[in-house]
């Protein structure tokens, strides 16, 4: 399991993630939901080590992670927002070299790597460049790059950005599996609708604060609204869309 | 001064039109597009820093005229040609891409209303702003001193003008020679190649590029004097060296050129307006086939082959690092320039080696292979290690950090390995094959197993507080004010292996002198290794974060200027 307690971070001062505690269990799939800004990614940064939290602390399985902190990356795979890749290496010279940091012996490695890029279609454009590839191809390396070593913990950052739809659907099930088969997947979305239809349960936060955790057929009930989205804009968004839609227009025609 | 003369320009740029100033200010910035030289997108900055380089040579070009031009005035005059094509050669080698469109120029620039051919004379005029800032800065005081010494030789008032003409219109072909053999060269190759085989041969030929502007400018033999110049056995050599030809073209002006030497001003002329035509024709006709090409032909090119090129030494992580080195430093632009910086020295050095060993028979071992053996290691392994410190893509670095799994000993380790095997190998190789050449064979293959572990001195210094991945880190210039290191250390080093290759030499010749001297340096390397172990075990690996981007102004004239305070805000957005 994984367990957020009072995990704060400031920039300058200025809390990005503020108190956030929340759990995410073995077998669930835990939506990460709020708008720009309000601190998604930044907590899961946190939780992959990439950043230094301000306070709070970071749980594993009971653990602390920065106890030991290479034993919990080795259990763990994570998708980034920003598909930042070293664009002079081709997908299977890149994934070849993940393989090679994580230790999985030339075998193991070779048929996960040939595996995973034939079944997310890069098989054919496995030795181009990355600096050619599209969005969602680079987004598939990333994938593939996450799951290779078969993590307990896998971290997604907006896992469906740039995917086409075929895709998308392959990795919504893929989620869906891999929480069946016991892992924890935590992950951070703004497609509400398959967040709402994959997840067990949703953490929102809004600007650096957790403002609902619980599952979504509690959440509609509690708050007496249909759907997950109604839910988010009550919770998440200030500003009335139709609204502000409709002064951007008159701003072009001003 | 500076910013008078840059409102000057400014005002006068304002004539042109507003697209053409706003793509060549863009431009302007992007010619040399190294990081390690960036210096916050402030172009008048970066054109004042380069310029002041060239300006301090120049006032040790002119000291140099002044002292010796009226006695060796051929030999002076033929330094100041070479130099200024090197520089010019360099700068063309370094903006390499500078003209041709990528992907980015065509995604950007293509859905404005733009015509091509702005583009191109933006690019066009973008470059020579940069190698006319060179010519102007490197030529500031010879381009005087020269024609008033020499004017004197004229005897009239008219003297000095037509050697100051002479001068500077040499300076100006040479260069523009230079840069329009250099943009035929990469037009007919766009021409004629298919676009996928023209952006892997630009690579390439842009390194045999750079490594010939170097090795020609510091092996051509040093003709100064009339004789040597009319001599039969050097003709061959002035036949096929552009220096010689301007040389004559700069006597032809001036008024003092013997006429058995009139050819060479002639083959310059012809020289001259043959690469301009052909740039012309090539970059026309090239210009729009890759402009199409570009949007056109995807980027993929999944037919390459998945060979491994390096064998697999050492654990998987010490694979990952050496693999990672070697495609970072053969597939990034940047980091090659930087390196074929040392490495031409290198290959400068084996090829005089080669022609030496060509031309005479066997030799004793002496210093001629002591030296340039030692300064090929030093350059090898150095200069791998400096371009080490170069970054490849920052915001990739993510990935290694998630998976850093082993203690950081074992990534020094794969470090150690990586300058191991790029860079003291190849040279230990290529110096055992030269040392064939010497005689006695024993000693001369001591001194190569002196020179496997002095290599691994190199390298074990070469790791000093190099608690990083290669390639991750960011380079501040500036920061480690570079020149000073680089030409200090030179000298010192110079000295040290002189005194050095003075003692191994006698070293050579008996065996418990070469015993004690490798055993001192076998220690050397334990006591280093050693210390860089220790260290290693509580050393944290250090990645640098990518610094905020900086936003490029642009100078147009209707933005209001901005007061002091905000300006500064807006940069640092």
């Amino acid at each position: 399991m994984l367990e957020l307690r009072r995990v704060s971070k400031h920039f300058s001062g200025i809390a990005a993630v503020d108190d956030v505690s929340f759990c995410a269990r073995p077998g669930e799939v835990t939506g990460y939901l709020g708008p720009n800004g309000s601190g998604k990614s930044t907590t899961i940064k946190m939780i992959t080590a990439l950043l230094e939290m301000t306070s709070g602390q970071i749980l594993f399985d009971g653990k602390l992670i920065e106890d030991d902190i290479v034993s919990y990356k080795r259990r763990m795979g994570y998708v980034p927002e920003e598909p930042y890749l070293y664009n002079h290496l081709s997908g299977a010279e890149y994934l070849t070299m993940v393989a090679d940091l994580r230790g999985l012996s030339s075998r193991i490695a070779s048929g996960r790597i040939d595996g995973m890029l034939r079944l997310l279609s890069l098989y054919d454009d496995r030795h181009a460049g990355i600096s050619g590839y599209s969005k969602g191809m680079r987004q598939k390396v990333l994938i593939a790059a996450a799951l290779m070593h078969n993590p307990d913990l896998v971290l997604l950052d907006e896992p469906f950005s740039g995917l086409d739809v075929g895709s998308a659907l392959v990795l919504r099930s893929l989620i869906t599996e891999l929480a069946a088969r016991g892992k924890v997947v935590l992950f951070s979305s703004h497609e509400l609708d398959t967040v709402e239809r994959i997840s067990n349960r949703v953490v929102i936060l809004h600007r650096g604060k957790v403002v609902a955790d619980d599952s979504i057929a509690h959440l509609r009930s509690l708050m007496e609204l249909p759907t997950l989205e109604a839910i988010f804009s009550q919770l998440a968004v200030e500003q009335d869309s139709n609204t502000l839609a409709r002064q951007l227009a008159d701003l072009i025609y001003a | 001064m500076r910013r008078y003369v840059w409102q000057l320009l400014q005002r006068a740029g304002q004539r042109l039109p507003r697209d053409f100033r706003v793509l060549h200010a863009q431009f302007l910035l992007r010619v040399i597009d190294l990081e390690a030289l960036s210096i916050d997108a402030d172009i008048p900055r970066f054109l004042g820093q380069f310029a002041g380089v060239l300006i301090m040579f120049s006032f040790l070009h002119a000291f140099a005229v002044y002292v010796a031009i009226l006695e060796y005035p051929l030999r002076l005059e033929h330094y100041l040609i070479s130099t200024m094509m090197l520089v010019a050669g360099l700068i063309t080698v370094v903006s390499w891409d500078s003209i041709f469109p990528d992907r980015r120029d065509i995604m950007v620039l293509g859905p404005l209303p733009l015509r091509p051919a702005t583009i191109l004379a933006a690019k066009l005029c973008a470059s020579a702003s940069l190698l006319g800032v060179a010519i102007l800065a490197l030529n500031t005081a010879p381009g005087l001193v020269a024609p008033l010494l020499l004017g004197q030789l004229h005897a009239s008032i008219f003297g000095f003008f037509q050697v100051l003409a002479a001068y500077w219109i040499t300076m100006v072909a040479a260069t523009l020679f230079l840069f329009c053999s250099v943009l035929t060269i990469q037009g007919v190759a766009s021409l004629v190649l298919p676009y996928r085989f023209f952006l892997r041969l630009s690579a390439m030929l842009q390194l045999v590029c750079f490594g010939v502007f170097l090795t020609v400018y510091f092996f051509e033999p040093a003709l100064g004097t009339l004789p040597e110049l009319v001599a039969h056995q050097n003709q061959q050599v002035m036949a096929h060296s552009p220096q010689f030809w301007f040389l004559g073209l700069f006597n032809q002006i001036n008024g003092s050129l013997p006429a058995q030497l009139s050819w060479l001003a002639t083959r310059a002329w012809i020289a001259l307006a043959a690469v301009i035509i052909g740039a012309g024709v090539s970059l026309l006709l090239s210009y729009m086939r890759v402009m199409k090409k570009i949007v056109e032909q995807p980027d993929l090119d999944p037919t390459r082959s998945s060979r491994r090129l390096i064998p697999r030494l050492g654990g998987s992580l010490q694979a990952a690092i050496a693999t990672f080195c070697f495609r970072s430093i053969t597939r990034s632009r940047q980091h090659r320039i930087a390196l074929a910086f040392c490495w031409s020295i290198v290959f400068a050095i084996f090829v005089s080696m080669l022609r030496r060993v060509a031309r005479n028979g066997p030799e004793k071992v002496s210093l001629d292979l002591i030296m340039p053996t030692i300064i090929m290691m030093s350059c090898a392994v150095l200069g791998l290690r400096g371009v080490f410190s170069l970054p490849v893509s920052l915001k990739a670095n993510w990935m290694l950090r998630v998976t850093q799994l082993r203690p950081t000993t074992g990534y020094i380790a794969a470090t150690r390995r990586t300058l191991q095997l790029f860079g003291v190998l190849p040279v230990l190789v290529a110096s055992a094959g030269l040392a064939y050449h010497f005689r006695p064979l024993s000693h001369a293959y001591r001194h190569i197993g002196f020179l496997a572990i002095f290599g691994c001195i190199l390298v074990e210094v070469g790791l000093f507080h190099f608690d990083k991945v290669p390639f991750t880190c960011s380079f501040v210039p500036g920061k480690t004010n570079i020149q000073v290191i680089f030409w200090g250390g030179a000298f010192v080093f110079m000295m040290l292996s002189l005194l050095f290759g003075m003692y191994e030499l006698k070293a050579l010749d008996r065996l418990s002198s070469y015993a004690i001297l490798m055993g001192c340096s076998m220690a050397v390397v334990g006591g280093l290794w050693t210390f860089n172990r220790i260290r290693a075990r509580t050393a944290v690996l250090y990645y640098d974060e990518v610094l905020p981007e900086i936003i490029t102004r642009l100078g147009l004239t209707f933005l209001p200027p901005a007061p002091a305070a905000e300006a500064q805000k807006v940069e640092h957005v």
